[in-house]
């Protein structure tokens, strides 16, 4: 097929989004598709409908058809790309001729036409600058961004292995374990992070961006959190939010999506600058987290939902999801916010290449399970940090009542007196085990 | 061309790199899987199951009554191209006296193939997944045999 029949113009674009059949896909980096204005377009977002298909995923060759599929691009579509670069374009619709797509066409003008035109619609993510891209990290990384002080952390969960493995170069390690008690698993107190941040440099008008690696965690490792490094980071950046650290942001995708935009590494450790005090109060937003009676209250009530960031297997219980603890189920009236896989992955809330996955089909899967943003929503899992990732999406879309369930079921199945439910879950909750 | 019981590891590697495009690769790779043996349902257990695979992934290993005692494994998934990297694991592993699997290097093999800067993180954690469980099997010879 040429060149020239693939082109679609504003108002056949318009048409082809009011048929049901059409599939529109935005080749974009994912930030672009949440709101970051890339190259200097008059206003950042996507177009409504769109859905994020990044043209760096064509690279994993063996996958893309497959995933391309999942993204809705079939056969029986009409589907219509669009992007910054009409290379990318043309060479994606030659892919999808590839899978007997038969129209296939592109929108070329995204950035001088409708993003400039500001009667054309275009959505974001409400808090879409908070998840960064490889390239603001660096410009930050090198001080080329004006205005606040800065700390980039490294997040690892006692390994500082990891960090030596490799890091953005200036970004300091940041232990896990200097912001939850390895006791409880909560967040430390209020004192006890004070230090800590200071320790780090961190305060509170500081911009803090937080990233980790993401390396083959196993449950049946001694310590599995060891190589799910990112998962730890969207903990860290609940916790800094908790304190009251008015700038956190997190790099979309961690240290792997670093290395595979082919950023530089270094193994050189940057010690942190201590500051003399972290400088506010903490918790400078306490809304954050809450603790058990509140978790109690709010399953009690009828404009509130515990969302359970857990696998099946550990919501039906089958598994307690953790060797270090025993008892297994769940908490009744808790809404299945299902991770994916097990206690150390979160494949429903990321990409295949680790970045955070459409915010628009998190919402809709969570929507379809019973919550909304009307609601007062606590996430939980085992000790948080499932539970803290998915806190994190639900803040980046700005629903106004979120928190993290900061004991979990850790906390929860250490009380005798609280109730467990095992099984399906059927409207009466009728297994509950209260031994 | 050679069955997935019949290809060496350097048959693999060159009949893949020989191909043209990905196209073609991507294809060879699903031939490869179809020639994968289907576990019964009754093997496809908590116990086979693999953890920490966004796939669902069962994997049974055994070991023969050979002279040497010789590795074998199946393994079944519910993706199409899963059970192809199966597939290409089945070619490295299957047949080795089980005290060299650990000498096995199959990213290694799918460096060769071109494959392995190909795959998302997220097959690669699933194929890290399934390295370990075909090593720890080996190091514990029948336990799931």
């Amino acid at each position: 097929m040429s060149d020239a029949p693939r082109d679609i113009g504003l108002a056949e674009l318009q048409d082809a989004l009011e048929k049901p059949e059409t599939r529109l896909l935005d080749l974009r980096p994912i930030e672009a598709f949440n709101g970051w204005p890339l190259r200097g377009e008059a206003r950042g977002g996507h177009i409504p409908g769109a859905i994020p298909f990044p043209f760096a995923w064509t690279r994993y060759r063996l996958e893309v058809h497959e995933l391309l599929r999942e993204h809705g691009a079939t056969p029986e579509r009409s589907i219509v790309l669009y992007g910054y670069d009409a290379g990318e374009s043309r060479q994606m619709a030659e892919l999808l001729d590839g899978i007997g797509c038969r129209d296939v066409r592109c929108y070329d003008r995204f950035v001088e036409q409708w993003a400039a035109d500001r009667s054309l619609p275009l959505e974001r993510m409400p808090r879409y600058d908070r998840l960064v891209c490889p390239a603001w990290v660096r410009e930050l990384a090198e001080n080329r961004r004006d205005g606040r002080p800065s700390v980039i952390c490294h997040s690892h969960y006692d390994c500082i292995d990891d960090y030596h493995r490799g890091h953005i170069p200036g970004a300091i390690a940041l232990n896990t374990n200097d912001l939850e008690s390895p006791e409880t698993w909560n967040r430390r107190s209020p004192e006890e992070l004070r230090l800590a941040l200071a320790a780090h440099g961190i305060t509170r008008n500081a911009t803090v961006v937080v990233y980790g690696r993401f390396s083959f965690p196993s449950n049946d490792d001694p310590y599995p959190g060891q190589a799910a490094g990112h998962l730890g980071a969207m903990r860290c950046a609940a916790i800094l939010l908790w304190a009251g650290v008015e700038d956190v942001r997190v790099l979309n995708g961690g240290m792997n999506r670093w290395e595979e935009a082919g950023l530089p590494v270094s193994t050189e450790p940057t010690r942190p600058t201590p500051a003399t005090d972290y400088g506010g109060e903490i918790p400078g937003r306490p809304e954050v987290f809450v603790d058990t009676p509140e978790a109690k209250r709010l399953l009690a009530s009828d404009d509130g939902e515990l969302a359970s960031v857990r696998s099946w297997d550990e919501f039906v219980g089958r598994v307690s999801g953790y060797h270090y603890i025993e008892r297994k189920g769940r908490i009744p009236g808790a809404v299945f916010a299902d991770c994916g896989s097990d206690a150390y992955h979160m494949e429903n809330y990321r990409n295949l290449d680790y970045t955070t996955r459409n915010y628009e089909a998190i919402a809709a899967m969570w929507e379809r399970a019973g919550l909304t943003p009307d609601k007062h929503v606590a996430f939980y899992c085992g000790t948080g940090w499932r539970g803290s990732e998915a806190f994190f999406n639900a803040w980046l879309m700005g629903w106004p009542r979120v928190s993290v369930y900061d004991g979990g079921w850790m906390e929860w199945s250490s009380d005798p007196a609280n109730p467990i439910a095992t099984g399906e879950p059927s409207r009466a909750e009728d297994t509950i085990d209260a031994s | 061309m050679p069955t997935l019981n019949e290809l060496t590891t350097d048959e693999l590697i060159s009949t893949f790199r020989g191909l043209e495009g990905w196209e073609d690769r991507f294809e060879y790779i699903l031939d490869l899987a179809k020639q994968v043996p289907e576990l019964d349902e009754s093997e496809r257990t908590d116990e086979t199951r693999l953890t920490g695979c966004v796939s669902q992934v069962w994997v049974k290993t055994a070991v023969t009554q050979d002279d040497p005692p010789r590795f074998e494994f199946v393994a079944n998934s519910d993706a199409a191209i899963v059970t192809g990297l199966i597939a290409v694991l089945m070619v490295v592993y299957n047949g080795r006296p089980v005290d060299e699997v650990a000498d096995a290097d199959p990213l290694a093999v799918l460096r060769e193939m071109d494959l392995e800067t190909h795959l998302s993180p997220t097959r690669r954690n699933g194929l890290h997944a399934m390295v370990e469980r075909i090593r720890g099997d080996a190091g514990a010879p029948g336990v799931r045999s």
